[in-house]
């Protein structure tokens, strides 16, 4: 994809330049004169025949190449996951003993029977529903206070100075630890679940976006300046743009330790969601429901920080053709 | 073509009068401009040549509104120049297109910040575009193009405000020589299209004979103007003028100006190593005496 792009470009350029350059000392007359018409002849297509073979021969690998690339990537994928699978079903099979015991672990087909189990009530769906509910919550407050936060204390040094000291001193409480002061501060157990999921997507949504405006080139807020942009138009069209990739660097790891706060909060004080679900089975010893929603958080896991990728890919377009993005 | 200029443009006066920059303060003072006294007249080409931390960006910085000098002011057509403003338009050193928006959004950028609607913004943004040779270019991002075209955008989209001054900071010291002449033949035409005024901060001599009117050499640190030369070859410029005598005369005799103010510039390093280190036997007396 990007390849052909930039072979396009390239003979763009070329031809651009040949225009601006040559296009008015250039004359073909003259050569015609000089040069006998059977040598003219094939000089005529030549410049047009190399570009197109290029062009087909070029074409044709990189449409293999990629299709190739993608199976060894989805097939990789597959050893991946499947290797997981496997050691698991081996340890458990084999109740292996070494170090650490299979003993007790749940073989995949009872965990699978469990969830065969479970879908059959509304009951898990209701504690998976809660969770994703606290998720979503915890995570667009933390974004609607996080980024506006953030970019005013990247633009302004006046706001960093009242808000770094106290956020500094915060910051390195990891959010399981707010769980009891959560519990008294909050009115319900909802509020307070929801609180710290906030808490652990808050700090890393601030902190990289005040990186990403530190992190902007001067020259692009000199340059909307200079094209009339007051400063509410910059923070809009310059600011908020220019440092949208740490942004979503921001949102995807806040959307990880959201997660890690929000199960562990549920573990701790909850009543539904799967943090819940996971705890509440250790304790009536149903081993395969643990697994089960281990399995669930990882997918849920995976599905939101998709979504966000998503997201970051559909909202940044340029970021495919950025120096240094093609991997 | 000059005098005519002059007759049609009435707006675009630049005028400088006794500035001084200082930086840092009492210990650490450091002079960056002193006593500089320069004007660019309505629809007129002028460059601003020195060495290198000579504080020939600094008076465009101070021009464009995003720093205060010292002592004495700056204005544009009579009003002091307070903030940045889409009166004056800068095309920057560095590229500074916003990676973010399509070329046609760049160019528009100015427009849509001055509230143009939408359809006027285009018409404009790609009748632009078609005079830099872009206009297939329109929705492609900056970081698709080269580097050329991406100071030729950054041309346009500081013309797209109908500003009435162009302030440039050494726009092509990024380029290969190659794409720099080119470029600024491309400048000449649009400059002559646009009938606008420009300061120009360069260090390429013959960069500066070729698009200038009128060019100020500056003093190494603390800035001040050495020399104010005329260049009087006709308009249109083209290419081949560049190897007539009379602007190989006027190399000459700037690159003279320059030689001394760049050593000048030198000097102090070189009175405390002395030129050995350069493979030079010289002492640390100072550089008089070899040159």
């Amino acid at each position: 994809m990007f390849d052909k792009q930039q072979r396009m470009k390239t003979a763009r350029i070329s031809l651009v330049d040949t225009q601006a350059d040559y296009g008015k000392t250039a004359d073909p007359v003259v050569t015609k004169n000089v040069q006998p018409p059977a040598a003219q002849a094939p000089a005529v297509p030549e410049p047009v025949g190399p570009e197109v073979e290029i062009g087909a021969l070029k074409m044709k690998p990189l449409l293999e190449r990629v299709t190739r690339e993608q199976v060894v990537t989805a097939l990789l994928a597959c050893v991946s996951i499947g290797a997981l699978f496997l050691f698991w079903y081996l340890g458990t099979k084999y109740r292996l003993d070494f170090y650490i015991r299979f003993k007790n672990v749940p073989t995949p087909y009872e965990v699978f029977r469990q969830a065969v189990e479970v879908s059959s009530s509304t009951k898990f769906l209701v504690n998976v529903g809660f969770s994703v509910r606290r998720i979503l919550l915890g995570f667009f407050i933390a974004i609607a206070v996080g980024v506006p936060l953030g970019l005013m204390i990247g633009r302004y040094r006046r706001v960093r100075d009242l808000f770094m000291p106290a956020i500094e001193i915060l910051r390195p409480i990891p959010a399981i630890a707010w769980v009891p002061m959560s519990i008294m501060l909050w009115p319900n157990n909802e509020a307070a679940i929801v609180f710290i999921t906030f808490i652990g997507a808050f700090f890393p949504i601030l902190l990289n976006t005040v990186h990403g405006v530190h992190s902007m080139d001067g020259v692009l807020i000199r340059a909307g300046r200079c094209l009339g942009a007051g400063e509410a138009r910059l923070f809009l069209n310059v600011i908020l743009p220019g440092s949208l990739p740490h942004i979503f660097t921001g949102l995807a790891v806040g959307m990880g330790v959201a997660w890690v706060s929000l199960i562990a909060a549920e573990m701790i004080s909850g009543q539904f969601g799967v943090g819940y679900f996971t705890w509440e089975a250790y304790s009536l010893v149903n081993y395969p429901a643990i697994v089960l929603g281990m399995i669930t958080i990882g997918v849920l896991g995976l599905v939101c920080s998709g979504i966000i990728r998503l997201c970051g890919v559909l909202m940044m377009p340029w970021l495919a053709f950025a120096p240094g993005s093609k991997k | 073509m000059n005098t005519q200029a002059t007759n049609t443009v009435e707006k675009g006066l630049i005028d400088v009068r006794d500035m001084g920059v200082v930086f840092g303060a009492n210990d650490n003072e450091v002079i960056a401009v002193k006593d500089v006294s320069l004007n660019v007249q309505p629809g007129e080409f002028v460059s601003l040549i020195g060495p290198s931390g000579c504080g020939k960006s600094t008076i465009l910085s101070i021009v464009a509104g995003f720093m205060a000098p010292t002592s004495g002011e700056a204005t544009v057509d009579h009003q002091p120049i307070t903030k940045p403003g889409s009166d004056r338009g800068v095309v920057f050193q560095q590229y500074s297109l916003f990676p973010w928006l399509t070329v046609r959004k760049n160019v528009e950028f100015g427009l849509k910040m001055a509230g143009v609607d939408a359809g006027k913004r285009d018409v404009t943004a790609r009748s632009l575009l078609d005079l830099a040779g872009l206009l297939s270019f329109a929705d492609h991002y900056p970081d698709q193009l080269s580097g050329g075209m991406k100071q030729r955008i950054g041309i346009i989209r500081a013309l797209a405000t109908s500003p009435q001054v162009l302030l440039m900071d050494e726009p092509f010291g990024a380029l290969d020589t190659q794409t720099r002449v080119v470029m600024q033949e491309i400048l000449t035409n649009i400059w002559q299209q646009f009938r606008i005024s420009v300061l120009f901060i360069t260090h390429d001599i013959e960069e500066s004979i070729f698009l200038s009117d009128r060019i100020y050499v500056m003093t190494a640190r603390p800035g001040r103007i050495k020399a104010e030369i005329k260049v009087p070859l006709p308009r249109p410029r083209t290419a081949e003028m560049t190897a007539t005598p009379e602007f190989a005369a006027l190399v000459q005799k700037l690159k003279g100006l320059i030689r001394e103010e760049s050593l000048a510039a030198m000097e102090p390093e070189l009175k405390s190593r002395g030129l050995a280190g350069f493979g030079m036997n010289v002492g640390p007396k100072g550089v008089g005496e070899i040159f």
